[in-house]
């Protein structure tokens, strides 16, 4: 039931689901993922399709090593923004912050949609494909997201990361004791820009065409239920729910319409079942315990 | 008189039609324990919001070491060397004691962010640094067998310990306590004297402490301001301020019960 295109579907949800993770890890709710994320798509969409340097085919192939370059500079063009956008926003606190942030998602779609090159309502279409099947995308995918929870996990045990948790719990407090916590959270909202900029780059190519409604308000919701579902105490809650997330629609598909109604049924549930997420530190340190009695 | 450490001049605060703080001035010399009482709504915590910096004054300046710091951020005042704690107690409470001390502890030492990340040879060794100053903090405080626990859950005189900790650990010249002693039992209260008068021989503090309880001050403090109604209305050793005819009023001729809590 599950192929390799729903499984590369699925790491790009999990990815996602980190970018709207990182700053709520510092108390901040920002809904901007699906801005990014459009940004970067964008960027790897034209450069693939317009600039030839970086060694499009005539018949639909693309480098590797291209595709690196995009997943960067898709990531590096996102992360600016953050940081512009950022400075103006994060003063904003709470579901003021939520505002903001989903306007920027809208500015930034309308000027996708408006802007001359980038295709109107049609989009961006026939964007190369640097691998012949699905299964190609799984390695950058993973990698990816091998790459995203590594830093999630180093945080944990350094400055940055104990300066966000301190935000999240008392922001006042974090700044009397020394803590720039301007600066946290933006480099907070960077990382998330930058990790939400590189994945649209890779969905682009996958995805095959590009257009404005990539990144939507709808997108917005989506990735925060990712968040909300799998839980937003560790990195790996948001990893599980944008995994969950986005496989159940597909699995659902036999039931027919209604599996909106069972897939909105989740995201409702979910939060009443378990109001931490699927997964807490409670529940991977019991498993950690678990794992070490398990060992002969 | 040797340069004060801390020094605020005219220092005034309006909220809306409440003049909360009315040209108060006063100086803290290197080394002493200075107190702060006056009746409730005095204006006491007001000060020491102003003076680190989490509002800002409406007129009046603050000096540090003779240059003015008003209006500054307060985690600039912080790293300046002024450090305090909060009468409502704001730990991170989701966060394990020991997490508590190395928040504000990741400056010392400083690292990058890169560095972390990247968990180089620096990153480690600086990180052991903060574990063995976050142990000896909470040794000498008395709760390195709370060390694990979620701060939140903490009995009450704990985290009134642990705020203190904390507070510690940005390595401050300065430490404002802002009632210390509130919600302690006598016994409780007696080994927080002790406590404070211990801490500023090994840290090498000057203190100022807001506290309720006179008698306690009155042991403990080198001198004291009096505030009422936002004024400055006495200042001096804890005899001068005993016999002041304006503060024996404030307490007693007006009945705003400044011996509560």
């Amino acid at each position: 039931m599950i192929d390799n295109g729903l499984l590369v579907q699925m790491l790009l949800g999990a990815l996602l689901g980190l970018s709207v993770y990182l700053p709520l890890a510092a108390g901040q709710l920002s809904l901007a993922t699906p801005a990014f994320y459009a940004v970067g798509g964008t960027l790897a969409a034209l450069l693939s399709t317009r600039w030839s340097a970086l060694g499009a085919t005539a018949s639909g192939g693309f480098p590797v090593p291209s595709l690196l370059l995009e997943l960067v500079l898709g990531g590096l063009l996102a992360g600016l923004l953050a940081l512009l956008v950022g400075r103006l926003v994060l003063r904003l606190q709470g579901i003021y912050l939520a505002i903001a942030t989903i306007a920027l998602v809208e500015i930034v779609r309308v000027a996708i949609l408006n802007l001359p090159f980038t295709g109107g309502a049609v989009g961006i279409f026939a964007i190369p494909q640097p691998f012949a099947t699905a299964a190609g995308y799984l390695l950058p995918a993973l990698a990816l997201l091998a790459l995203a929870g590594w830093v999630c996990q180093r945080l944990e045990g350094m400055p940055l990361g104990r300066a966000m948790a301190a935000i999240r719990d008392d922001e006042l407090a974090a700044r009397c004791m020394g803590i720039d916590t301007t600066g946290a959270k933006l480099t907070a909202f960077v990382l998330s820009a930058v990790l939400a900029g590189s994945t649209g780059a890779l969905a682009a190519h996958f995805l095959n065409t590009w257009n404005a409604r990539q990144g939507s308000f709808d997108a917005s919701i989506t990735t925060l239920a990712f968040v909300i579902l799998g839980g937003s105490r560790t990195w790996l809650g948001p990893v599980v729910g944008g995994l969950l997330l986005t496989a159940l629609p597909e699995l659902l598909r036999p039931v027919g319409d209604v599996r909106l109604v069972l897939f909105g049924l989740v995201i409702l549930l979910g939060p009443v079942l378990a109001p931490q997420g699927l997964i807490t530190p409670g529940l991977l340190e019991r498993l950690g315990r678990w794992g070490e009695g398990g060992k002969p | 008189m040797s340069q004060p450490l801390l020094e605020v001049r005219d220092l005034s605060r309006r909220f809306g039609g409440l003049l909360a703080l009315d040209r108060v001035s006063l100086a803290v010399q290197p080394g002493e324990i200075f107190g702060l009482i006056g009746p409730n709504g005095a204006g006491k915590t007001t000060l020491f919001n102003l003076i680190s910096g989490v509002t800002p004054p409406s007129s009046g300046a603050v000096l540090w070491r003779g240059a003015a710091i008003t209006g500054q951020q307060p985690h600039r005042l912080n790293r300046l060397g002024l450090a305090r704690t909060f009468q409502n107690l704001r730990l991170f409470e989701g966060l394990s004691v020991l997490d508590n001390l190395l928040v504000p502890l990741q400056r010392h030492p400083r690292t990058s962010t890169a560095a972390g990340v990247l968990n180089s040879a620096s990153h480690r060794r600086a990180e052991r640094q903060r574990l063995d100053t976050a142990w000896q903090l909470l040794e000498e405080l008395g709760l390195s067998a709370l060390a694990e626990r979620q701060a939140g859950t903490l009995a009450y005189g704990d985290r009134r310990r642990l705020e203190m900790a904390r507070a510690l650990a940005t390595r401050p010249a300065l430490l404002l306590l802002d009632e210390p002693a509130a919600g302690l039992n006598p016994a409780e209260k007696d080994q927080l004297c002790e406590l404070i008068g211990a801490l500023r021989q090994r840290h090498q503090l000057t203190v100022m402490i807001i506290e309720h309880h006179v008698p306690l001050l009155m042991r403990l403090c080198d001198r004291l301001a009096v505030l009422d109604f936002g004024v400055r209305i006495a200042l001096g050793t804890p005899e001068e301020v005993r016999r002041d005819p304006q503060v024996i009023e404030a307490y007693l001729g007006t009945g705003t019960g400044g011996n509560a809590s």
